[in-house]
C-alpha cells in the first residue's frame, strides 16, 4: 500500500470546531475525570496529617486544613472542583442511560442540560464556598 | 481473531464494574461534597469533628467504599482512555502494573488515614 | 451526464529528425507551457461564461502519489453553476467535466444505495450524492474521508473497513435453516427490531467519524458491530452462531471500545442508530456472561 500523508492532527482534535454535542460529552467526561482522580491522590496526601494527629497532636491536622481554606485560591479551586464533580456526576447520570438504551434520541438535550445544571449548582454554590473569606 | 475465550470475559467485566461502581459514586460523592461544604464548612473542619464523625461506623464503611471504589473507578478510567489512544504490547503492561501499584498505595494509605481519623491509629 | 469536453490540443507529434537534445528538451517545455496555459484558458473560459450565474465554489483536495508535481496535497478552487437540487456530487462531476478530467472520485448510483461516494463535506463525513448544495456554506470544502488511506484525490483506501466488516462473519450459517423449509419466515416484530440495521450501505461514513477507530484502528467500529447486531438479532440465527458471534464482539477490540461519542451515529446516511445498537450488544454481552455464573 502506498503511503499516504499524514494528515496530523486536523482529522482528530484539529476538527474541534466541527465536533458535536457526543463528542463535547465525551472530551469533558475525559477531563473531568483526570482531573478528580489526580484530585483523590491529592486528598489523601492531605488528610495524612491525621497520622502524626492520632498520635498526640490534633492541631497538625486542623491547621493545615484550615491553614488551606484560609487561602482565598484554594477558595476558587474548590469552587473548580465542584464544577468538575458535579459535571462528572450529571453526565455520569446520562451516560448510564444511555448504556441501558434509554433516550438516546435525545442525548444531546441532556449534554447540554447537564451543562447547564452544573453552571446553575455552580453560580448557586459560590457564597457557601466563599463564606468567610470575603 | 478469538485468541482466548472462557465464559468469564475480563474486557466485560471491566465495563459492568465501571458502571456500578459509578451508581455508587454518584450517590457518595454528592453526600460527601453535601457533608464537608454545605452541612459543615470545610473551613471549620478540625480533628475533633473528623474524628467524631469517623468514629461512626456506618460512616466509618462507606468512607472505606468510597475510597476504594473512587480508586477502581478512576483508576481504571485512565486505563481505558490510555488503551483508547491505542497504548499496546510492553508499553500497556508496565502501565497497567504501574496504575495498580498506585491504586494499592493509595488504597492502603487510605485505610491508615482512615484508621488515623478514628483516633485508633494502625501502623 | 459526464460528458468529456476534449482539450483542444494542437496534435504535433511528429519527431524532426536531427534535432538536438537540448532543442527537444525546449520544445517539450514549451508544449508544457502551452498546455498548461490552454488549461488556464479553459478555466477562465469557464468561469467567464458563469459570470450572471448563481454559483457555488468547490475547495477539492487534490493528491496524486504517482504524478511528479501532484505528490504534496493540496486544495484546487472550481466554480460550479448552482441549480436547484443539486448535490455535492452533481458539482464534482460538473467541475470534473468541465475544469480537469483527472479530478478523481468515487460514485456509482448517485441515489444513496451503492455507498461509494462518502466524503468528507465541509468538516464532517456525509455521501456526496445525499447532500444538497443548497444546505451548505459557501465555499464548500470536500476532502476524502478521514483516517483512511488516500489513494488519489477524492478515493481512500477501503480494504481495512471491508476487512473488519468480513471479521463479524455477516451471514448466516446454513446449519441453522431447518430441514424441508421452501422459505425461511421471520416474525413481524423481529423484522421491525432490525430493520434500521439492515439498512447499511458499507459507506464507511461512520468508522471515518469514530474517535476511537483512528487511535487504534483494531477496533471493529461502527459499521462491523452494527452488522453483527443484524445477524445476533436475527431470531433465524442458531444459537451457537450467536455464541460466536457473541465471542468476536465481546473481545477487547468489540463493542467494549464504543465510547458512545455518537460520531457515527451522527454521520450515518442512512439514519442506523449505531450507538444503540452498540449499547445493545453490550448489555446482550454482559447478560450472556451472566448466564455463565
Amino acid at each position: 500500500m502506498s503511503q499516504s500523508y499524514d494528515r496530523g492532527l486536523v482529522e482528530d482534535f484539529g476538527r474541534w470546531r466541527d465536533f458535536s454535542a457526543g463528542m463535547w460529552a465525551w472530551v469533558f467526561h475525559k477531563f473531568t475525570g483526570w482531573v478528580l482522580i489526580g484530585y483523590l491522590f491529592t486528598h489523601i496526601a492531605v488528610l495524612s496529617t491525621a497520622i502524626p494527629a492520632a498520635g498526640g497532636d490534633p492541631s497538625i491536622y486542623t491547621n493545615t486544613l484550615q491553614g488551606l481554606e484560609d487561602l482565598l485560591v484554594v477558595r476558587f479551586l474548590e469552587v473548580g472542583l465542584l464544577a468538575v464533580a458535579v459535571f462528572h456526576i450529571l453526565n455520569g447520570i446520562r451516560l448510564l442511560f444511555v448504556d441501558l438504551g434509554v433516550g438516546l434520541t435525545a442525548q444531546d438535550k441532556s449534554f447540554y442540560a447537564s451543562l447547564v445544571l452544573t453552571g446553575a449548582i455552580v453560580v448557586a454554590s459560590i457564597p457557601t464556598f466563599l463564606v468567610g473569606q470575603l | 481473531m478469538a485468541e482466548h475465550y472462557s465464559s468469564f470475559s475480563r474486557h466485560g467485566t471491566g465495563w459492568l464494574l465501571q458502571r456500578l461502581t459509578a451508581v455508587f459514586l454518584i450517590g457518595v460523592l454528592a453526600f460527601h461534597f453535601m457533608l464537608l461544604h454545605f452541612v459543615n464548612h470545610a473551613a471549620d473542619v478540625t480533628f475533633m469533628g473528623t474524628q467524631m464523625r469517623m468514629q461512626q461506623l456506618g460512616y466509618f464503611v462507606t468512607m472505606i467504599a468510597f475510597l476504594v471504589t473512587a480508586t477502581f473507578h478512576g483508576v481504571n478510567g485512565v486505563y481505558n482512555a490510555l488503551v483508547n489512544q491505542g497504548l499496546a504490547g510492553t508499553q500497556r503492561t508496565v502501565v497497567k502494573w504501574s496504575l495498580v501499584a498506585a491504586s494499592v498505595a493509595l488504597v492502603l494509605q487510605g485505610i491508615r488515614v482512615a484508621f488515623a481519623m478514628t483516633g485508633s491509629p494502625i501502623l | 451526464m459526464s460528458t468529456q469536453i476534449q482539450e483542444q490540443e494542437s496534435e504535433q507529434e511528429e519527431q524532426q529528425q536531427g534535432e538536438s537534445v537540448p532543442a527537444q528538451q525546449q520544445r517539450r517545455m514549451d508544449q508544457k507551457r502551452e498546455r498548461a496555459a490552454d488549461e488556464e484558458r479553459q478555466r477562465e473560459r469557464v468561469e467567464s461564461s458563469l459570470d450572471d450565474e448563481d454559483t457555488r465554489t468547490l475547495k477539492v483536495f487534490r493528491y496524486d502519489p504517482e504524478v511528479e508535481g501532484k505528490k504534496d496535497p493540496r486544495f484546487d478552487e472550481f466554480v460550479v453553476p448552482f441549480r436547484k437540487g443539486m448535490t455535492v456530487l452533481d458539482a464534482l462531476m460538473w467541475a470534473r467535466d468541465h475544469y480537469d478530467s483527472s479530478l478523481t472520485f468515487r460514485h456509482s448510483c448517485r441515489q444513496a444505495i451503492c455507498g461509494s461516494d462518502a466524503l468528507f463535506v465541509n468538516g464532517s463525513q456525509r455521501l456526496g450524492c445525499k447532500t444538497q448544495l443548497a444546505d451548505l456554506q459557501n465555499p464548500v470544502r470536500i476532502e476524502p474521508l478521514p483516517h483512511q488511506e488516500v489513494v488519489k484525490d477524492l478515493v481512500v483506501d477501503m480494504q481495512h473497513f471491508y476487512d473488519q466488516m468480513d471479521a463479524v462473519q455477516p451471514y448466516f450459517n446454513d446449519d441453522d435453516v431447518p430441514d424441508g423449509l421452501e422459505e425461511q419466515r421471520q416474525t413481524r416484530e423481529n423484522r421491525e427490531k432490525i430493520k434500521m440495521s439492515t439498512r447499511c450501505i458499507w459507506c464507511g461514513a461512520c468508522m471515518s467519524s469514530c474517535n476511537i477507530a483512528a487511535g487504534d484502528n483494531e477496533y471493529l467500529g461502527p459499521a462491523a458491530i452494527n452488522k453483527a447486531y443484524r445477524f445476533a438479532m436475527d431470531d433465524r440465527e442458531g444459537e451457537a452462531m450467536k455464541q460466536e458471534r457473541l465471542e468476536i464482539l465481546e473481545q477487547e477490540n468489540g463493542v467494549w471500545r464504543c465510547q458512545t461519542q455518537f460520531s457515527c451515529t451522527e454521520v450515518c446516511p442512512k439514519d442506523i442508530p449505531l450507538t444503540d445498537h452498540i449499547q445493545e450488544l453490550k448489555r446482550e454481552a454482559v447478560k450472556n456472561n451472566l448466564k455463565f455464573w
